[in-house]
C-alpha cells in the first residue's frame, strides 16, 4: 500500500511537471566577473581604440585595391578619404571585445535595424553603430543596456563614412541614387543569430548611465571639412537647446527650401502637402515613393541651422512640423525648446564636397522633441508643443497624425470653394 | 424545389404504404442456426456479421453470441463470420432441407495485430493536430475500419502516408458514439483526442463505408463509424496492459475491468489510461522538443430489462497536455540533417521548454435509450453532451525581433536575398561590369565559384558570415536553432524597467477554442414488412464555440497592453482616410474600444473574446428492399443548420469598417451596429444570424449475380451550407460573412438561396467476390463538388500587414478506382494487396476577396488612386491537385497465424501522387495579367511575377509569337523559370522510386495462462527500412517575396523588378523514421 502511495505521488508529480512551466532563467546578464571570465582569451578595446586599430581607410575585404571604386573614394575632391570600407576580424586567435551602452531606441520607427553604443571613457563620449538585421532590435537590446560583443568574425567597416560593427555584404543595386559610388562590397546587416551568439547583457538596462552631451548647432556645423574626424563624432548622443523648426527641408541643388502645407484644389482634391505622395510636405517624414532614405527638417537657434533626420516609416512621419496657424498660415517659430539625438555624418558620395547638410540629428522618437510655445499667439506661454486652439475655438492636438481635416475649418475658403465643398460633402 | 421534395416524400410514403399492405408468411423453411464464441469460449455479443457466401444473406449475433438464417436454399454453404477486433472465419455447412441445420459453437480468434494498430492510429489522428499554422493532416477514418477488404487492408497500412478516403477532408468522415453524432458542428471533425489512450472504448465500431445504406445516419460520400460504448458489449473481467514506444509518448498503462451482463440485468465497464513522455533531451529524434502527458477514462454502465428496454450511461475524458511541432523549410531540415527537427522548444534556465502547448480535455456523458419493441421494430434514442476545453500556446511580441528560430531571415538563405538576378544566378558584376576579384582565380583566368554545403555562396556574398551561419545551424547551436527563452525573459525585464506599465515584448499567449455541445438523436428502425426495412432518424445539435486568448505566461513582463501592434503600426496609413477623428485613430488599435489600453495580466482574456452559436438537425429517413435478385435502398434527408457569431468586445478594426463603410455597418459589428457607432456599450454584441436548410438524396442498387460475385451502384446528391470556419472571414475581428452568405440571407430565388451551399454529386460502382481462397472488391468512383469556400489568412508584404483571403465558387472532382483481394496461401498465409488510382483536381478557378484584417487599403485603384479594401479577384485553380493525401496508392500484406495464436505480419506500401497544398494567394489573376478579375487595371509597382514601369508583365510570363500569353490545357498562364516556381504545385513523391516505399512489420502472440488468464504481446514496427525522405504532405507558404529594387533590371524598354523566387519556399511534412510499439497485456 505504501508503495503504490509513493508510486502515485511520483506519477502525479511527473504528470505535473511535463510541460516545464514553471520554469524561469536564474540568471539572465553578465556581471564584471563574468565579463573577465569571458573576456580571458582576449582583450576589451575602447570603442576609440577599436576603431584605430581595426578600421582602416581602405579596408582589407578586397585583394583588387585599384579598380573597386565602391570605396567612394575621388582624390581630386577628398584627397585620402574612403567612404565606404570593410575591415574583417579573424574569427580565431586571441578575443576582440568591445563593450558599450545601447543609446538608441527603434519603438519610434526612426531606426530600423541599427543600435548606437555609447562607452563613456575618462569622462568623454566614445560611440559606435552596430548594423543588426532584427526588426524591432530595442526589444532585445533596450536603451540603456550595456551589451559586451565578442567582435570575432564580424567586421567593422564604414557606409557613407559611419563607422559600424557589421559583415560583409555586396551592395548590387545598380539604380541607386549615386549608385557608381555604392555598388559592390558595403557593410551589412549582422544576422540576428551571430548577434544572439555574439552578444551579450550586462546587467540591466540603465538609461540614467548614458551620457547626454548639450552642444549648440555651431559646436559640429562647421567643422564638416574633416570627413576623418566627424567618424569619431558620427553616433554622438547630445541635446541642442534654444531651437526651433523653420519649416524647410535640404534641397541637394537648392539648399534650404520651404516645405509644403496641405492644400486642396478649387474640386477638394489634395493638391500639395499630402505626406503620402509629396516628399516635401511640411511633416517629419513624408513619403520617398519607397526607396527609403531619411528626410530631413531644418531646425535653428537663429544664427546656425541643421537637419533633424527622420525616416518615412516612423510612427510619427506623418505629424505636422511644429507650427501655428496664423492668418491662414503657418507660423513656424512659436514653438522652441530642445531636440536630443544621436549626432551623425552622412556622406555617400565622394564626388561631392562635404558641406554641412552632412550633419543631422537623429531623433528615436516624437518626446525626443521639447519645445514650448514663446508666449505670443493664441496659444499660452508655457504650453507645450502640440495644443493649438484653432479660430472656431476649438483645440486641436497637432502633435498628433496629420490628418486631412485637421486644420478645414480654419481654412479660409472662398464662397465658391465653400459651395463645392458644400456639396461634396452631400455627395459623400 | 417544393415540387423535388413532394415526390421524394411521396416515394418513401409509398413504398410505407404497400407493404403495409402485406401480410406476414411464415413457413416452414430450411434454417442454419449457431453460436458464436471467442477463444475463451465466451459468446461474442457485439456485432458479428453471418454470411452466407452462396445465398448472399446475412445476419447478425444477439447478445448470447446466437445467430439464426431462415428460408435457405438446401445446398453446401460456406458461413463468413466477422466481428470488428476478430479475425474472419469461414466455415463450410450442409444445408439440409426443411431442417434447421446447427452449425455449433464457433470460435473467433482476437486479433491482436489489429487491436495495436488501433492505438497507433489514435496516436497519429493526435499527432496530426500538431502544427497548427499548416493544414491539419489527420488520418480521419483510417481508426474505422470495417470488415470491408479494402479498408482494413488500408487503414492502418496507409495511414504512414496520410491517405485520406477517395482524397475527402476530415468533414466528411463522419463519427458518432452509439448513434449520436460527434463530428464539430464548428469545424466538422471529429475529435480523436477526446478518447485518446482509450482504446476499449473505441473498440466496438460499426462502419458504413461510403455512400452504401446506413441504419445509424443518412451517411454522406464518406464513411460513417458508430462507436458503440455499451457496458454489454465488453468481456467480463480485469485487462491491465503496458505499452512503450518511441513515438510522442513514450509509455501508456492502462486497467479495463468489465462485468460482462450481471444477473440483474446491469452491465459496467471502466478503463482508466495514462500515457506519458518526459521531455527528451536529445535532438533529432522523434518527438524531439515534445513532452506528452494524458490521463483518461472511460466508464458505462448498462441496464437491461426483460422487456427490451435498455439503458446506457457512459461518460468518457482524457484530460491531455502535450507540446507540438512543426513544419519547416527543406532548407532547415537539410540544415539540422534531421527530419524530426522542431522550432518550437527552446532552452529555458537550461531546461527544455516548449512554447507550443496544447490542453484538451473533452468531457463526454451520453445517455442512450434502446427499445426492442419486437423483434423486428427498434427504438432507439441518445442524448448527449460534451463539453471541449481545446487550447493551445504560442509566442506573441511587441515592438520586439521575431522569436522564431527558423524565422526566414534567419537562415543562411536569406544571404542570397536580392543576390539572385532574374534567372536565379547570382550576381557577380558590379555597375562598371566588374567581376567581384573575391573569386578564386581558375587555371584559365577566369573566376571560379566557391561553395560551402553543396550551395554556391559566389561572388557576391560574404563566404564568412555564410559559412559561420551555416555551421551555427548544422551544429544545432541553442541560441540559433531553438528559442531563446533566456533572451525573451532578459527583453521583457528591460521592458519593465523601461517602462513599469508599458508592455511586455514577449508573452505566451494561449488560443482558447472550446467548444460545448449539446446531441440529441431518435432512431426507428421497421423490418415487420416482407423485403423491406424502413429506418428514419431524427437528429439535433445545439453547439457553442467559445474563443478568446488569454495570457499563459507573461515570461517575465509586468503586463500585457491590449492592442493590434499591426494596427498601430499602420496607424498613419489609417488616419489619412477623410473624417477620422484623433479619438477614432486611437480606437482601431484597440481590441476592445470601450476599453482602451487595458493592461492585462497572467490569465486575463484579451485579444478577442466571442462565441459561435450553432443549431444543427437533421431529419431523415430510408428504405431498404431486399429480394433474392437484387437489393435496392433509397435515402432522404433535410439538415438545417444556423450559425450567428456574439461577442463581448468591439474590436478597433470592426468599428473602423464600420465607420469607413457605413451601410455596411452592421455585416461588420452585428446587431447593434447602430448603438455601437454612438458609443453606446453593451455587455454582449449579437451578429447577424444565418440560416440554411440543405436536402440530400442516396439510392443504392445491388445485383447479386450469384452468392460470391454482386455488383454495387451507389449514388448520392446534397447540398451541404458552409460551416464556420469557412463562412467568416475574420470572427476574430467582426461579424463579416463571405459574400455568398448575404446572398443567401435575401435570396428571392432558389439560385440565391444556395448561393453559399456546396453542392454534391457523386457515386461509386462496386464488384464485389467472395471465394474460399479469394475475397475482395473493386470499386470505381466518381464526386464532384461544385461552389466550394475556403478561408486563408497571411502576411501580405506589399500591404505590409495581415490578410484574410476568401474563396469561393471552387469546383472539384475527385475519381478514381480502390481495389483490394485477399488470398489465402494454405492454413497459415494470407496475401492482401490493396491499391488505390485516384485523381483529385480542381475543375474551375475561384473568386477570391482580401482584406486586411486591421482595416487598412490592401491595393489603390490605378484611376483615382483610391483605396481598395476589399480586393476582388479570381484564383488560377483549374486542374491543380487536390492536396489530399497520396492519389495513388498500393500495398502488398503477408500475414501469418497459427492457432497456437501467434500472429504476423509483413506490409509493403508504395505512395505517388501526392500533391503540395498550393497558396492561392500567390495564383491571383491580376498578379498575371496585370488586370483584376474585373478588367480593372493594376496600380502600382508590385506583384509576383513583374512589375514596374508600363506594368510589363511579359518577363516571367511566357508569351507566344503573337504576343499571347502561353497557357496550359487548364487555362493557367505559364510562366518562365524561376518565377515557376512561385506558383508551381509540386509533386511530394521522391525522385528516388525507392523512397516511395514504406515497409510495416508487426507480430503477436497470445499466451493462455491457468485460471483463463490471457497475457498478450504485440510489437509493430512501422517504416522499418528507416525511410527518411518520404514527405507526407506540405504547403506552399502563401507570403509572396516582393519585387527587389537590388534585382531591378531593364529589359525591352522597361524598368522590371524581379522578386526572389526562392524567398518563402515550401513548408513539409515527413513520414517518421523508424517507428516502434510494443504492448503487453494481461488479463484476468
Amino acid at each position: 500500500m505504501k508503495t503504490a502511495k509513493y508510486l502515485f505521488i511520483t506519477a502525479l508529480a511527473v504528470c505535473l511537471t511535463a510541460c516545464n512551466y514553471d520554469i524561469q532563467p536564474d540568471k539572465l546578464y553578465l556581471d564584471d566577473k563574468d565579463v573577465q571570465e569571458l573576456t580571458a582569451d582576449g582583450k576589451i578595446y575602447d570603442l576609440d581604440e577599436f576603431l584605430d586599430k581595426f578600421m582602416t581607410e581602405k579596408g582589407n575585404y578586397w585583394s583588387d585595391t585599384v579598380n573597386y571604386r565602391t570605396r567612394a573614394n575621388d582624390e581630386s575632391k577628398n584627397p585620402g578619404i574612403w567612404l565606404f570600407s570593410i575591415d574583417t576580424l579573424p574569427s580565431t586567435g586571441e578575443g576582440i571585445y568591445i563593450r558599450g551602452r545601447v543609446s538608441t531606441d527603434d519603438y519610434g520607427g526612426n531606426f530600423y535595424k541599427a543600435l548606437v553604443i555609447q562607452q563613456i571613457v575618462g569622462g568623454k563620449q566614445q560611440n559606435l553603430r552596430l548594423s543588426v538585421d532584427m526588426s524591432s532590435a530595442s526589444g532585445m537590446y533596450p536603451r540603456g543596456q550595456e551589451i559586451l560583443i565578442r567582435c570575432n568574425g564580424l567586421a567593422i567597416g564604414r557606409y557613407a563614412n559611419q563607422p559600424q560593427l557589421c559583415v560583409p555584404s555586396y551592395n548590387n543595386n545598380t539604380n541607386a541614387h549615386n549608385a557608381e559610388q555604392k555598388v559592390g562590397w558595403t557593410p551589412g546587416r549582422i544576422p540576428a543569430p551571430l548577434c544572439r551568439t555574439h552578444f551579450h547583457l550586462i546587467g540591466t538596462p540603465d538609461e540614467s548611465k548614458l551620457q547626454y552631451d548639450t552642444v549648440k548647432i555651431s559646436d559640429f556645423v562647421d567643422d564638416y571639412a574633416d570627413i576623418k574626424a566627424a567618424r569619431k563624432i558620427d553616433g554622438k548622443l547630445v541635446v541642442i537647446k534654444d531651437i526651433w523648426f523653420s519649416g524647410q527641408y535640404y534641397d541637394n541643388q537648392n539648399g534650404l527650401l520651404m516645405c509644403n502645407f496641405y492644400q486642396k484644389d478649387i474640386n477638394n482634391q489634395d493638391s500639395i502637402g499630402n505626406p503620402e505622395d509629396d516628399s516635401n510636405a511640411a511633416v517629419f517624414g513624408p513619403t520617398t515613393g519607397n526607396v527609403g532614405y531619411p528626410q530631413s527638417r531644418c531646425i535653428t537657434d537663429g544664427t546656425k541651422w541643421t537637419l533633424v533626420s527622420t525616416s518615412e516609416y516612423a510612427k510619427y512621419a506623418h505629424y505636422y512640423l511644429p507650427f501655428e496657424y496664423v492668418n491662414d498660415k503657418p507660423k513656424y517659430g512659436t514653438f522652441k525648446g530642445s531636440v536630443r539625438g544621436i549626432l551623425g555624418y552622412y556622406m555617400d558620395n565622394a564626388g561631392y564636397s562635404p558641406d554641412r547638410a552632412k550633419w543631422s540629428i537623429t531623433i528615436c522618437d516624437i518626446d525626443d522633441l521639447d519645445l514650448y510655445a514663446d508666449g505670443t499667439g493664441e496659444v499660452p506661454a508655457g504650453t507645450k508643443w502640440g495644443l493649438y486652439k484653432r479660430p472656431d475655438g476649438v483645440t486641436v492636438d497637432l502633435r498628433k497624425e496629420w490628418q486631412k481635416d485637421i486644420l478645414e475649418d480654419s481654412i479660409t475658403l472662398t464662397d465658391k470653394e465653400k459651395a463645392e465643398l458644400d456639396k461634396n460633402k452631400k455627395n459623400k | 424545389m417544393k415540387k423535388t421534395l413532394f415526390l421524394l416524400l411521396a416515394l418513401l410514403g409509398a413504398s410505407v404504404s404497400i407493404v403495409a399492405q402485406q401480410t406476414e408468411q411464415i413457413s416452414s423453411s430450411t434454417r442454419l442456426v449457431g453460436k458464436i464464441v471467442n477463444e475463451e469460449g465466451l459468446p461474442i455479443s457485439h456485432f458479428v456479421t453471418v454470411t452466407l457466401g452462396n445465398q448472399n444473406i446475412s445476419t447478425t449475433a444477439n447478445e448470447r453470441g446466437e445467430f439464426s438464417l431462415s428460408y435457405l436454399e438446401p445446398m453446401d454453404e460456406e458461413l463468413i463470420i466477422e466481428a470488428e477486433g476478430y479475425i474472419s472465419n469461414i466455415v463450410l455447412v450442409q444445408l439440409l432441407k426443411g431442417q434447421t441445420n446447427d452449425a455449433g459453437t464457433i470460435t473467433l480468434y482476437q486479433d491482436l495485430a489489429r487491436e495495436a494498430q488501433e492505438e497507433v492510429l489514435l496516436n497519429l489522428a493526435e499527432a496530426d493536430l500538431n502544427d497548427d499554422e499548416g493544414k491539419s493532416q489527420s488520418v480521419s477514418s483510417a481508426s474505422s475500419a470495417s470488415q470491408d477488404v479494402f479498408n482494413t487492408t488500408t487503414s492502418f497500412a496507409w495511414s504512414t502516408g496520410r491517405y485520406r478516403n477517395r482524397g475527402y477532408e476530415n468533414t466528411y468522415e463522419t463519427n458518432y458514439i452509439n448513434g449520436l453524432a460527434f463530428n464539430t458542428a464548428e469545424r466538422g471533425t471529429f475529435s480523436f483526442s477526446s478518447m485518446g489512450g482509450l482504446n476499449d472504448a473505441s473498440r466496438n465500431k460499426e462502419v458504413v463505408n461510403n455512400i452504401e445504406a446506413s441504419n445509424f445516419t443518412f451517411g454522406g460520400i464518406g464513411n460513417a463509424t458508430n462507436y458503440m460504448m455499451d457496458a454489454s458489449r465488453y468481456a467480463q473481467g480485469w485487462k491491465v496492459g503496458i505499452a512503450g514506444t518511441n513515438r510522442q509518448y513514450k509509455g501508456r498503462l492502462n486497467a479495463t475491468y468489465a462485468s460482462g451482463p450481471l444477473n440483474n440485468g446491469w452491465s459496467f465497464i471502466a478503463q482508466i489510461a495514462w500515457r506519458y513522455s518526459p521531455y527528451i533531451n536529445a535532438k533529432g529524434i522523434i518527438g524531439e522538443g515534445i513532452a506528452y502527458n494524458s490521463g483518461g477514462y472511460f466508464f458505462s454502465a448498462q441496464k437491461d430489462w426483460d422487456n427490451g428496454h435498455r439503458l446506457s450511461l457512459i461518460t468518457f475524458g482524457a484530460p491531455t497536455e502535450r507540446g507540438q511541432s512543426g513544419a519547416v523549410t527543406q532548407e532547415v531540415y537539410d540544415l539540422t540533417g534531421s527530419i524530426n527537427y522542431n522550432p518550437y522548444w527552446g532552452y529555458c534556465n537550461g531546461k527544455m521548454r516548449n512554447s507550443r502547448i496544447v490542453r484538451s480535455y473533452d468531457p463526454t456523458i451520453i445517455a442512450s435509450y434502446e427499445w426492442q419493441i419486437d423483434s423486428q421494430q427498434k427504438l432507439r434514442a441518445g442524448l448527449g453532451y460534451h463539453y471541449a476545453w481545446y487550447s493551445n500556446s504560442a509566442l506573441t511580441f511587441y515592438n520586439a525581433p521575431d522569436p522564431r528560430p527558423d524565422y526566414y531571415r534567419n537562415l543562411p538563405s536569406f544571404l542570397y536575398d536580392g543576390q539572385l538576378d532574374a534567372n536565379g544566378q547570382l550576381i557577380a558584376k558590379d555597375n562598371t561590369s566588374m567581376q567581384n576579384p573575391l573569386g578564386e582565380i581558375g587555371p584559365d583566368g577566369s573566376l571560379v565559384e566557391q561553395t560551402y554545403n553543396g550551395n554556391v555562396v559566389g561572388h557576391t556574398m560574404d563566404m564568412a558570415t555564410y559559412k559561420t551561419l551555416t555551421d551555427l545551424w548544422k551544429a544545432r547551436d541553442n541560441k540559433t536553432t531553438q528559442i531563446d527563452w533566456d533572451g525573451l525573459y532578459a527583453a521583457n525585464y528591460a521592458s519593465n524597467k523601461a517602462d513599469p506599465n508599458g508592455s511586455a515584448s514577449y508573452m505566451q499567449e494561449r488560443r482558447h477554442n472550446d467548444l460545448e455541445e449539446a446531441i440529441i438523436n431518435v432512431n426507428y428502425t421497421n423490418s415487420k414488412f416482407d423485403h423491406l426495412k424502413i429506418t428514419a432518424g431524427l437528429d439535433a445539435k445545439y453547439a457553442r464555440g467559445i474563443h478568446y486568448k488569454s495570457i499563459d505566461d507573461l515570461l517575465g513582463g509586468n503586463q500585457w497592453i491590449d492592442v493590434d501592434p499591426f494596427a498601430e503600426r499602420d496607424i498613419k496609413d489609417l488616419a489619412t482616410n477623410i473624417g477620422m477623428t484623433q479619438s477614432g485613430i486611437e480606437n482601431v488599435k484597440q481590441n476592445d474600444i470601450f476599453h482602451h489600453n487595458q493592461a492585462k495580466k497572467q490569465g486575463d482574456r484579451f485579444g478577442y473574446n466571442y462565441y459561435m452559436d450553432m443549431v444543427q438537425a437533421n431529419v431523415w429517413a430510408q428504405n431498404e428492399w431486399t429480394f433474392n435478385e437484387f437489393d435496392v435502398y433509397y435515402a432522404l434527408k433535410f439538415a438545417y443548420s444556423s450559425m450567428q457569431r456574439s461577442t463581448t468586445m468591439v474590436n478597433g478594426r470592426a468599428w473602423y469598417l464600420a465607420t469607413l463603410n457605413p451601410d455596411m455597418a452592421e455585416m461588420y459589428l452585428g446587431k447593434s451596429a447602430s448603438d455601437i457607432l454612438n458609443g453606446i456599450e453593451h455587455s454582449k454584441y449579437m451578429g447577424l444570424a444565418h440560416v440554411f436548410i440543405d436536402p440530400a438524396f442516396k439510392v443504392g442498387f445491388t445485383y447479386k449475380i450469384n452468392g460470391r460475385n454482386r455488383i454495387k451502384l451507389n449514388a448520392l446528391a446534397q447540398t451541404e451550407a458552409p460551416r464556420v470556419r469557412d463562412a467568416y472571414i475574420s470572427s476574430r475581428v467582426h461579424d463579416r460573412v463571405i459574400d455568398p452568405i448575404y446572398t443567401h440571407d435575401h435570396a428571392k430565388s432558389l439560385t440565391d438561396y444556395y448561393a453559399a451551399s456546396q453542392k454534391i454529386v457523386g457515386g461509386d460502382l462496386t464488384y464485389d467476390f467472395n471465394f474460399p481462397i479469394i475475397r475482395g472488391r473493386i470499386t470505381a468512383y466518381y464526386t464532384q463538388f461544385f461552389n466550394g469556400s475556403e478561408l486563408n489568412g497571411y502576411y501580405d508584404d506589399q500591404a505590409r500587414t495581415f490578410v484574410n483571403q476568401t474563396l469561393t465558387g471552387i469546383n472539384r472532382v475527385h475519381r478514381g478506382i480502390e481495389a483490394a483481394a485477399a488470398v489465402k496461401l494454405g492454413t497459415y498465409f494470407t496475401l492482401t494487396g490493396a491499391v488505390n488510382a485516384g485523381d483529385y483536381r480542381y475543375t474551375s478557378n475561384a473568386q477570391s476577396i482580401t482584406s486586411a484584417e486591421n482595416g487598412m487599403a490592401v491595393a489603390t485603384k490605378m484611376l483615382d488612386g483610391s483605396p481598395i479594401y476589399e480586393l476582388k479577384d479570381s484564383v488560377y485553380m483549374n486542374g491543380l491537385h487536390v492536396a489530399n493525401g497520396p492519389q495513388l496508392t498500393a500495398s502488398l500484406k503477408l500475414s501469418f497465424f497459427h492457432s497456437k495464436m501467434w500472429f504476423a505480419d509483413i506490409t509493403c506500401t508504395y505512395y505517388d501522387r501526392n500533391y503540395l497544398d498550393i497558396a492561392p494567394s500567390r495564383r491571383m489573376k491580376h498578379m498575371f495579367t496585370g488586370k483584376y478579375e474585373d478588367g480593372s487595371p493594376v496600380n502600382g509597382s508590385y506583384r509576383m511575377v513583374s512589375s514596374g514601369v508600363d506594368q510589363n508583365y511579359n518577363n516571367a510570363v511566357l508569351l507566344d509569337e503573337a504576343g499571347e500569353m502561353v497557357l496550359d490545357k487548364f487555362g493557367n498562364p505559364q510562366l518562365a523559370y524561376p518565377y515557376n516556381l512561385l506558383v508551381a504545385q509540386e509533386s511530394l513523391a521522391s525522385s528516388n522510386v525507392w523512397n516511395r516505399f514504406i515497409f510495416d512489420a508487426s507480430v503477436g502472440k497470445l499466451i493462455y495462462l491457468p485460471n483463463r488468464q490471457q497475457l498478450s504481446i504485440n510489437l509493430s514496427v512501422t517504416n522499418f527500412t528507416n525511410n527518411t525522405k518520404f514527405k507526407t504532405g506540405g504547403y506552399q507558404q502563401a507570403r509572396i517575396p516582393r519585387g527587389n529594387l537590388q534585382q531591378k533590371t531593364e529589359q525591352e524598354g522597361n524598368s522590371v523588378v524581379m522578386p526572389n523566387a526562392w524567398k518563402f519556399p515550401s513548408k513539409y511534412y515527413y513520414a517518421w523514421g523508424a517507428n516502434f510499439y510494443l504492448s503487453v497485456t494481461y488479463k484476468f
